[in-house]
């Protein structure tokens, strides 16, 4: 059995009850999964130190969510991305998200000891940057976890299906040789944080290793799956990592609230064990998968319960169990799918598919040849 | 934007004496292709790399001059210049009619910089690129006094911060104004914007939602 890690913590990382990265749906996911039969017994992750965190942030960075997290007020925070609309302060933001980076972590000290895939049910915190907050994230639990990772002698291959561009992670390991970063992403010409160009390949010892797959708005199954096989297995072809960082954002959704690709179900069912090939090939069968965004509940939920099957190798059930359903949707006062899988047809026909089907090839061929010469 | 703000200063200069082997080689070791020629402090003309390889090549029409031509011989004059209070597309402008590449920039008939090419570029992106992780908002506005002020003021009430703003005319009755803003949740303003009677563009709503 894939080990969970998760830690009861992970909840208290919420911005409050109208912001979209709600522990909602993590307790919904939890429950969900309690529901069907699944619920397996916790590694439960010591909280990150500060020290874990400083691996990876600013000193100054850290102080400020530290003193903003105990309540003091300073213009200043803005600076640092605190106490903006999207990533406002709340009591405890600093042990909260230093919950999540203990998780990271642990699934790094469970693929160092050994394990071989590892499930961190919580976190994916990619916009974080080094001297930052940024985009719902405050620490990035998964650059802590990629820079364990390398101290230890080892060469990661991060791979980021969130809907937005991993920039956090992106920039935090931009000159580094050991880490390739793999991003597929809504074009940040059209979506938050605007980065995520093909050009963007990193710079110095880490030219050619950072990877970028910006999509066409209204990008559907087919499209993202055909680009997302080719890059993915060229890049992990060549750099052959001794693991792989997984963020498995479920935004990417065509319910998802925030973007605009339209990925079902469908696509999550082939990309997850897709991903655990991956590993097996070209990884020795080491990979963390994280969470990640994912705002609509309903979509979200079920894309990491896919996940979670997926992980364990578990039958899928075709139809949710009622009980939870009629629970969560008195809750959050909104209907549920009642199935696992998404509808056929689920949205209309996109006039634009076969110019935006065009597009992402070129985008992934273009990729592929800015690069190719790099890679060596 | 101002010129002060894009030009290159200090900036390196040359005495009119100086020959083109020397100009060839202070140009390629400095990784610069314009030169402003000095004479007693003041700005008597202008030597390109294209200049001195257009001088010495066989190819080119007329005598090949020699390595050692002063620069004076093939330097432009008179100068066009700008000044460090000029705003950018004025230079632009002047850079774009005049066909030429660079404007040394003179404060009291002393050279303080030099604007290129690649300085108004950088001046673009500036203006229209991704500074900070930021989210899109796109908008046709009616030309009138007040719509700026209704979106902008809108922002504001939420919270939002706006990184950038570009506002260009699209029609005679209209303008497009694209915003970056210090937010993820665009589609929640669009929609709130949309309720207040503006027209968004982007991001577009999605019909099944
Ligand atoms: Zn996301």
């Amino acid at each position: 059995m894939v080990p969970v890690v998760y830690h009861p913590g992970y909840l208290k990382y919420s911005f409050g009850p109208q912001h979209p990265f709600s522990p909602l749906r993590l307790e919904m996911l939890l429950d969900l999964l309690k529901s069907l039969g699944h619920l397996p017994a916790f590694h439960a992750p010591p909280q990150a130190s500060r020290e874990d965190v400083l691996s990876v942030h600013s000193e100054r960075f850290v102080r400020r969510v530290e003193a903003a997290s105990q309540g003091e007020e300073s213009p200043e925070l803005v600076h640092y991305g605190l106490g903006t609309g999207d990533t406002p302060v709340f009591p405890g933001m600093d042990e909260a998200a230093r919950w999540l980076v203990g998780g990271a972590l642990e699934a790094a000290r469970l693929v160092l000891g050994g394990a071989g895939e590892v499930l961190h049910l919580g976190g994916g915190l990619h916009h974080a940057q080094r001297d930052q907050a940024s985009g719902f994230c405050v620490y990035n639990d998964l650059a802590v976890a990629i820079r364990h990772l390398t101290k230890a002698g080892m060469r990661v291959a991060y791979i980021d299906i969130d809907v937005h561009h991993g920039d956090g992670v992106q920039w935090i390991h931009y000159d580094e040789a050991e880490v390739l970063t793999l991003s597929f992403h809504e074009s940040g010409r059209y979506l938050f944080p605007g980065t995520g160009a093909i050009h963007e390949i990193g710079r110095g010892a880490g030219v050619g290793r950072k990877l970028n797959v910006p999509l066409e708005p209204f990008s559907e199954d087919e499209s993202y799956l055909e680009v997302f096989e080719q890059v993915s297995e060229a890049a992990l072809r060549w750099f052959r990592p001794d693991a792989l960082v997984i963020q498995c954002g479920a935004d990417a959704h065509f319910q998802d609230p925030l973007a605009e690709l339209l990925l079902t179900t469908r696509s999550y069912g082939k990309i997850f064990p897709l991903l655990r090939q991956y590993a097996h090939e070209f990884a020795a069968g080491k990979a963390i998968f994280t969470l990640g965004g994912g705002y609509s509940f309903d979509a979200a939920v079920r894309v990491w319960a896919l996940l979670y099957h997926v992980l364990q190798d578990l039958p899928l059930p075709e139809r949710l169990p009622q009980d939870w359903q009629e629970r969560w949707a008195s809750h959050l006062r909104e209907p549920l799918s009642p199935t696992l899988h998404d509808p056929e047809r689920c949205y209309p026909e996109i006039p634009r598919k076969p110019q935006i089907e065009q597009h992402n090839r070129q985008i992934a061929r273009r990729l592929l040849e800015t690069v190719h010469p790099y890679w060596k | 934007m101002l010129v002060k703000d894009v030009m290159n200063s200090p900036v390196l200069s040359v005495p009119e004496g100086l020959s083109l082997q020397e100009a060839h080689d202070l140009m390629y070791a400095n990784k610069v292709r314009h030169l402003p020629v000095v004479r007693e402090g003041r700005v008597v003309g202008v030597i390109t790399d294209r200049d001195v390889r257009l001088a010495c090549s066989p190819l080119a029409k007329g005598t090949v001059a020699s390595p050692s031509t002063p620069v004076s011989k093939v330097m432009s004059h008179p100068v066009i210049t700008a000044d460090p209070l000029d705003p950018v597309e004025e230079a632009a402008r002047t850079m774009r009619t005049r066909k030429i590449g660079c404007l040394p920039v003179l404060e009291n008939n002393q050279l303080v910089g030099i604007v290129t090419g690649i300085d108004l570029l950088d001046a673009l992106l500036k203006l229209t690129g991704v500074e900070k992780p930021s989210g899109r908002l796109e908008l046709r506005l009616p030309d009138e006094p007040g719509q700026l002020a209704l979106l902008t003021g809108y922002l504001a009430d939420q919270g939002v911060n706006v990184h950038s703003l570009l506002t260009y005319p699209e029609d005679a009755l209209t303008v497009r104004s694209v915003l970056r803003v210090n937010t993820q949740n665009t589609r929640a303003l669009a929609e709130e914007l949309r309720r207040q009677g503006l027209e968004v563009l982007w991001p577009p709503e999605k019909p099944w939602m």
